[in-house]
């Protein structure tokens, strides 16, 4: 096995050579404290994200024009310009502009990830809704049902099905992009991996096991997102 | 299910492997470059061999420094007292300054580029550090300075000693972090810290009132001072600038270790710090 290894050329020199990986090993609780601010802005910002998305979806499928007209605006602002430029005004902009409003930025990362999603997952909840007949509505409304109800009791319970795969993706990336917090020094994954990587110089193990940190958040929701898929249908 | 988990589990792997194979390739192809020490004085050393047959020196540079590397905005040009160096050392190796190119490197990017092999030198205000040295070669010192901070003048900030508690923002890769956290140390105060990748992230942090100092070299401070914003007289940890190339290029090293001897003999480099005044 040693001998293996020794014939492993970027294990013996370079930027992936061993003792690279013992250093980067060594402090791993520096990554290890990213890792849980990640979890923290990413479990908080899909919560924002679903509780908006849900809202200006099935604002976006209603028949009354005002609440259309302000869901187009907000998702149409927030799908066009870069997640990183909201990020970057909210974090240096609007101390400017409104001193008294100073975010912390554990919460602009949760706003930002969670707005910007939300805008894509009420696209989601918006064409989920669409897919069910408009029989099934009338049918519910003539039953006495208000509008919300039946969304929440009729609606909504068929439309999960459709939009479960979507939702996934949205949740998938919405994680990932959490790392755009680590250019206003957000104190994520991302940015303990810069950080870890300028000041000791291990780069090419400290990018490795930043992947392998996001890929151990995302995964188990891509499979749990299947399993869900699998219920459903059978159901 | 299960099969499905395990495929997944095994291109992952597998897609590493190739990461990583890829990023090494470099170091396996060159065979180790034995310094020309031997050889007479008149023949180039390999590694400088090399550039000369390539036709081009490729150098990383700041963009964003004035006096040191800037690059000019309007015109895409290289200026500073290290894109001069850079013009010396293509002159030296048997190359003219048409064949320099430059590419701008911050403090996280500069390390990787000479790793992988993009570029034979860089000379980016550079410092030359113990765990630096063990990654790669660098040069003598041609230019030492010291850490400074600069704050908002409103702030009532007068000296380090007022920074207790207070949160300073450093770029990311810099040495600036440890320095200042020693001379807090020293200082019995407790500084937070905050990186960011570029000196102008910094400096809106600054200005946004995100970070109650900006600190890094005080060259480096001197192009972001305000009408608002004042560079302390505190000044500590000299940091020595040097060229940096590959790790294991001795020849190169000692190539531009020469050069740099010279333009200290014939007043070379003094006339150099005197143009961009740095002296």
């Amino acid at each position: 096995m040693a001998e293996l290894l020794s014939n492993i050329g970027f294990l013996q020199e370079g930027p992936f050579s061993i003792p690279r990986w013992e250093a980067v090993f060594q402090n791993l609780d520096l990554l290890w404290a990213g890792m849980l601010v990640t979890l923290l802005v990413a479990s908080l910002g899909l919560a924002l994200a679903l509780a908006l998305g849900v809202i200006f979806g099935v604002m976006s499928a209603s028949h009354w024009r005002a609440p259309r007209a302000f869901t187009r605006g907000y998702v149409e602002f927030f799908q066009n310009t870069p997640l990183l430029i909201q990020v970057f005004m909210l974090y240096n902009a609007i101390p400017i502009l409104w001193p008294a409003l100073f975010i912390p930025v554990l919460a602009i990362g949760i706003i930002g990830v969670g707005m910007y999603h939300g805008a894509y997952i009420s696209e989601v909840v918006r064409a989920g809704i669409q897919s069910i007949g408009r029989g099934q509505l009338e049918a519910a409304l003539s039953q006495g049902f208000t509008y919300v109800g039946a969304m929440r009791w009729v609606i909504i319970p068929q439309a999960m099905r459709v939009v479960l795969p979507p939702l996934t993706n949205q949740a998938v990336s919405l994680i990932k992009n959490t790392s755009v917090i680590a250019i206003i020094a957000g104190g994520d994954l991302m940015y303990a991996g810069d950080s870890f990587a300028g000041r000791f110089g291990h780069y090419g193990p400290t990018y490795v096991l930043v992947g392998l940190g996001y890929f151990l958040l995302c995964f188990p929701l891509a499979i749990l997102a299947r399993r869900l898929e699998e219920r459903t249908r059978v159901a | 299910m299960r099969k499905s988990v395990w495929l997944l589990l095994l291109a992952l792997v597998l897609a590493l492997g190739t990461l990583s194979l890829v990023g090494c390739g470099g170091a396996e192809e060159e065979p180790a470059e034995e310094p020309a020490a031997e050889e007479p004085a008149a023949e180039l050393p390999a590694d400088v061999q090399a550039i000369l047959d390539s036709g081009v020196l490729r150098v990383g540079v700041k963009s964003d420094v004035p006096n040191f590397g800037l690059q000019d905005a309007a015109t895409g040009e290289f200026e500073g007292m290290e894109i001069d160096l850079a013009y010396a050392l293509a002159e030296r190796i048997g190359l003219t300054a048409e064949d320099v190119t430059f590419e701008p490197v911050t403090a996280k990017t500069r390390g990787p580029l000479l790793d992988n092999g993009q570029l034979d030198v860089i000379i980016a205000t550079f410092t030359i550090k113990p765990e630096r040295l063990e990654q790669w070669n660098f040069s003598q010192p041609y230019y030492q300075d010291e850490v400074g901070l600069l704050v908002k003048k409103d702030s009532g900030i007068e000296g380090l000693a007022d920074l207790d508690g207070k949160t300073v923002g450093v770029a990311q890769g810099a040495t600036t972090r440890d320095a200042v956290q020693a001379e807090a140390d020293a200082a019995g105060i407790t500084v937070n810290f905050l990186e960011f990748a570029t000196y102008p992230e910094i400096n809106a942090a600054l200005e946004s009132g995100r970070v109650d100092a900006f600190s890094v070299d005080k060259s480096i401070l001197s192009g972001y001072v305000t009408d608002d914003s004042v560079i302390l007289p505190d000044g500590f940890s000299p940091q020595d600038y040097g060229i940096a190339s590959k790790l294991g290029t001795d020849g190169l090293t000692e190539f531009i270790n020469d050069m740099l001897d010279e333009m200290e003999a014939n007043g070379e480099m003094d006339a150099l710090l005197e143009k961009w005044g740095l002296l």
